[in-house]
C-alpha cells in the first residue's frame, strides 16, 4: 500500500470527524473567555443533534431543521445562563443539570413521539449538500482533503473567523474578554458582566446545536446518547488550542486525526469496539494531563 | 446562645429552599405527565403511591438507596473538600468489577474471608481510579472535574470490554458474567424483596463519616481546604495533601457502592449495571449539603424517586427518564442562591 492511497482518505476524514468539536469548541471559547467553565456543552449537542433531526424530518426541509434544531439548542442554553447568573447557582451543577436534562428530555421526548428509546431512523431524509468547487477540486492532495465536504463543515470554519473578528477586533469581544480577566474593571465602567457571560453561553447554544445538527444530519438519524463525550473533548480543546479560535481549528484537528486514525486501524487490526469508543477519552485525558505538566513547568 | 438560632435558622432557610426546589420540581414532572400520559392521574398515582404499596417495591426502594448512600458520602467527601468528582460512574463500575473478580476467581473461598476481601479490592480500585485525578491536581494542577470524567468514561469501556470478553458466561445469551458463589451473597433481611444486610453497616458508616469529618482534626483541615484555600494556607495546611486525599477517599465510597451492589444485590456482573448510581450520588450529596448524616434521607427521598418512576413506567404508560427530567430540575435550583436568599428576606420581613 503507497503512503498516498493511506494518508489522504484517513485525513479527509478527519476534516469531518473534527467538526463538532470545532463548534462546539468556538462556542465554549466565548464562555471560557467569559470567565465560565461551560460543562453543558455535551447536553447542547445532543439536544441540537435531536431537535434538529428531528424537525428536518417533520418540515422535510434541512434548512428549517437546522434552524429550528438551533434555536432550540439557544432556548435551553438560556436556561442554563438564567438559573447560573440570574439565580445564581453553581455552574458546575446547572451544566451537569443540562447534561441530565438533555440526556432524560430526548429519551422522553423520542419514547412519546415516536414510541422508541432506540435509534430514530428517518427515511428519504435529504443529505447534507456537498460543497463543490470543480476548480479546486481537481488540485492534488489539497484539493482532496480540503474540499467534498458537507456545507457544515465549512460552516464549522466560518465560524472560526467569525469568532477570531468578534473576539479581537469588536468592542464586545474586548468586553467579553474584559469579563474574564477583570470583571471589576467592567463594572467600573458601568458595563455588567453577567450580559457578557449570557451572550457567551447563547452563542455556545447556537454552535452546540449546528456540532448536533452536523452529526444527526449526517447520518439521517438520532441515535440514543449520539454527543458520545464531544463537548467534553471540546471543552479540552479549547485548553489545547489556547484559548485561540485558530488554536482550537488546530486542536480539533488534533482529534479529529485521531479518531479518524482509530477508525482506519480498526478496518484491519482487531481492535475491539469498546476500545474505539474509549480512545478519544484517553487520548483526551493524556493531552489534558501533558498541558498541565507543560504549564506547570513554565509557571515554576 | 446566639450561635444557636442562627444554625435553627440556617436550617429552616435551608429546609424551605429545598422545599422550593422540589416543589419546582414536581411541578414540571406532573406537566409531563398531563401531556404525555393518557392516563395522568392513574400514572400520578403510581409515581407517588406504586413504591409504598407492597412489601417488595417497599423492600426494594430502601435496597436501592444503598449504593445511592454510598456514592452520596463520597460526592460529599469530595465537595466538601471543593474538588470536583464527575467520574463516580466509572468508578462505581470499576468496583463492582473489582469485586467480581475476586468472588469470580476464588469460587472456594468461605464467605467471611471472601466479602471483606472482595469489599476491600471494590474500594482499593474505586479510590486508585479517583486517586489518579487526585494525584494529578497535587502534581500538575491538571483540573480534576475534566479528568475523573473522562478517566470516568474511558474505564466504562474498558469494564464493558471485561465483562463481554474475559468474563462473559459462555452459557448466557445476555451480556453477564456468571454468578458470583452463593456464599458471597449478602443476608436478605427483608424478603421477599431484595433488601440486604449491608444497609445496617452503611448507615453506621455515615455516622462515621460524620464524625470524621466534623469531629476530627483531618475532617476539619479537608473542610478549611474547601472553604477557603487561601486561608487553609496561611493557616499552616497542607492544601495540597487535600487534593488527594478527599479523592482517595470519594474513590473508595464509589468503589465500595459497586461491590455493594454486586454481593447484595445482582450476584453478577452485567454491562451498564452502575447505570446512574455515580451522577444520583451527586445530586444526592447536593441535597443533602454535603452532610454525612442527611445523606441517609436524601439518598431515600432518591430511591423513592426512581421507583416511583418504575412503578410509572410498569402500570402506566410514562418511560422511566421521566425521573431524570426531574432529577436535572434539582440540580438546577439546588444550588441557586437566589431561592435561598428569598427565603431569608421572607423571614424578615415576616
Amino acid at each position: 500500500m503507497s503512503n498516498g492511497e493511506f494518508s489522504i482518505p484517513v485525513i479527509h476524514n478527519s476534516i469531518s470527524i473534527m467538526t463538532p468539536f470545532l463548534l462546539a469548541g468556538i462556542g465554549g471559547l466565548m464562555t471560557e473567555l467569559a470567565g465560565m467553565l461551560n460543562i453543558a456543552l455535551e447536553g447542547l449537542i445532543l439536544i441540537g443533534a435531536f431537535f434538529s433531526v428531528v424537525f428536518a424530518a417533520y418540515t422535510g426541509s434541512l434548512f428549517l431543521g437546522i434552524l429550528l434544531g438551533i434555536l432550540m439548542t439557544v432556548f435551553f442554553a438560556f436556561i442554563f445562563g438564567a438559573i447560573t447568573l440570574y439565580l445564581k447557582a453553581n455552574v458546575f451543577i446547572t451544566g451537569l443539570a443540562t447534561n441530565l436534562l438533555a440526556g432524560g428530555l430526548t429519551t422522553v421526548l423520542a419514547f412519546y413521539l415516536f414510541g422508541t428509546k432506540g435509534v430514530l431512523l428517518f427515511e428519504g431524509l435529504p443529505s447534507l449538500p456537498i460543497f463543490r468547487i470543480p476548480a479546486l477540486h481537481g488540485i492534488p492532495v489539497i484539493g482532496d482533503i480540503l474540499f467534498g465536504h458537507n456545507v457544515l463543515v465549512y460552516m464549522g470554519w466560518l465560524m472560526v473567523i467569525l469568532a477570531w473578528i468578534l473576539i479581537y477586533k469588536t468592542p464586545f469581544g474586548y468586553r467579553l474578554r474584559g469579563t474574564g480577566s477583570n470583571p471589576e474593571a467592567l463594572k467600573a465602567a458601568g458595563l455588567k458582566p453577567q450580559n457578557y457571560q449570557m451572550a457567551g453561553i447563547l452563542i455556545s447554544g447556537l454552535t452546540c446545536g449546528l456540532a448536533g445538527a452536523v452529526l444527526t444530519l449526517n447520518l439521517g438519524a438520532y441515535v440514543p446518547n449520539i454527543s458520545a463525550g464531544r463537548g467534553w473533548i471540546a471543552l479540552v480543546v479549547i485548553y489545547l488550542g489556547g484559548k485561540t479560535p485558530f488554536g482550537i481549528l488546530g486542536a480539533a484537528f488534533v482529534f479529529g486525526l485521531a479518531e479518524s486514525l482509530s477508525n482506519y486501524a480498526q478496518g484491519f487490526i482487531d481492535i475491539p469496539a469498546d476500545f474505539i469508543l474509549a480512545f478519544p477519552y484517553i487520548i483526551t485525558v493524556a493531552a489534558m494531563v501533558i498541558m498541565s505538566v507543560i504549564k506547570h513547568k513554565a509557571t515554576k | 446562645m446566639k450561635v444557636k438560632t442562627n444554625r435553627s435558622s440556617n436550617m429552616f432557610v435551608s429546609l424551605a429552599g429545598l422545599g422550593i426546589t422540589l416543589g419546582i420540581a414536581f411541578i414540571v414532572m406532573f406537566i409531563m405527565i398531563f401531556i404525555m400520559s393518557e392516563t395522568p392521574k392513574d400514572t400520578i398515582y403510581y409515581f407517588f403511591a406504586g413504591p409504598l404499596t407492597n412489601k417488595y417495591y417497599f423492600g426494594n426502594m430502601l435496597n436501592a438507596a444503598i449504593p445511592l448512600m454510598l456514592t452520596g458520602l463520597g460526592i460529599s467527601f469530595a465537595f466538601r473538600a471543593s474538588m470536583f468528582n464527575l467520574g463516580g460512574e466509572g468508578q462505581v463500575y470499576i468496583g463492582g468489577l473489582a469485586a467480581a473478580s475476586v468472588c469470580l476467581s476464588l469460587p472456594g473461598l468461605p464467605g467471611i474471608i471472601g466479602i471483606p476481601l472482595s469489599l476491600a479490592a471494590a474500594v482499593l480500585a474505586g479510590a486508585l481510579v479517583a486517586g489518579l485525578s487526585g494525584y494529578f491536581k497535587f502534581k500538575w494542577r491538571t483540573d480534576e472535574l475534566i479528568s475523573s470524567f473522562l478517566i470516568s468514561n474511558a474505564l466504562i469501556y474498558i469494564v464493558d470490554n471485561i465483562i463481554t470478553g474475559v468474563l462473559q458466561d459462555p452459557e448466557s445469551s445476555l451480556l453477564t458474567s456468571k454468578k458470583i458463589a452463593e456464599q458471597f451473597w449478602f443476608l436478605k433481611i427483608f424478603p421477599p424483596s431484595n433488601l440486604d444486610i449491608s444497609i445496617v453497616f452503611i448507615v453506621v458508616l455515615a455516622f462515621l463519616a460524620y464524625f470524621y469529618l466534623f469531629k476530627t482534626h483531618q475532617g476539619y483541615e479537608m473542610r478549611i481546604c474547601g472553604l477557603n484555600p487561601e486561608f487553609a494556607r496561611y493557616g499552616g495546611i497542607n492544601v495540597k495533601k487535600y487534593f488527594l486525599l478527599p479523592m482517595v477517599l470519594s474513590g473508595g465510597f464509589h468503589g465500595m457502592a459497586g461491590a455493594v451492589s454486586v454481593m447484595g444485590t445482582q450476584h453478577m456482573l452485567f454491562k451498564g449495571f452502575s447505570g446512574g448510581m455515580g451522577w444520583n450520588g451527586i445530586a444526592v450529596a447536593l441535597i443533602a449539603r454535603n452532610n454525612p448524616l442527611a445523606v441517609i434521607p436524601s439518598a431515600l427521598f432518591f430511591a423513592y424517586l426512581e421507583a416511583g418512576a418504575k412503578s410509572a413506567m410498569i402500570n402506566a404508560d410514562v418511560t422511566i427518564e421521566i425521573a431524570s427530567v426531574v432529577q436535572a430540575v434539582v440540580f438546577y435550583l439546588i444550588t441557586a442562591q437566589a431561592i435561598y436568599s428569598f427565603v431569608q428576606r421572607r423571614r424578615r420581613t415576616a
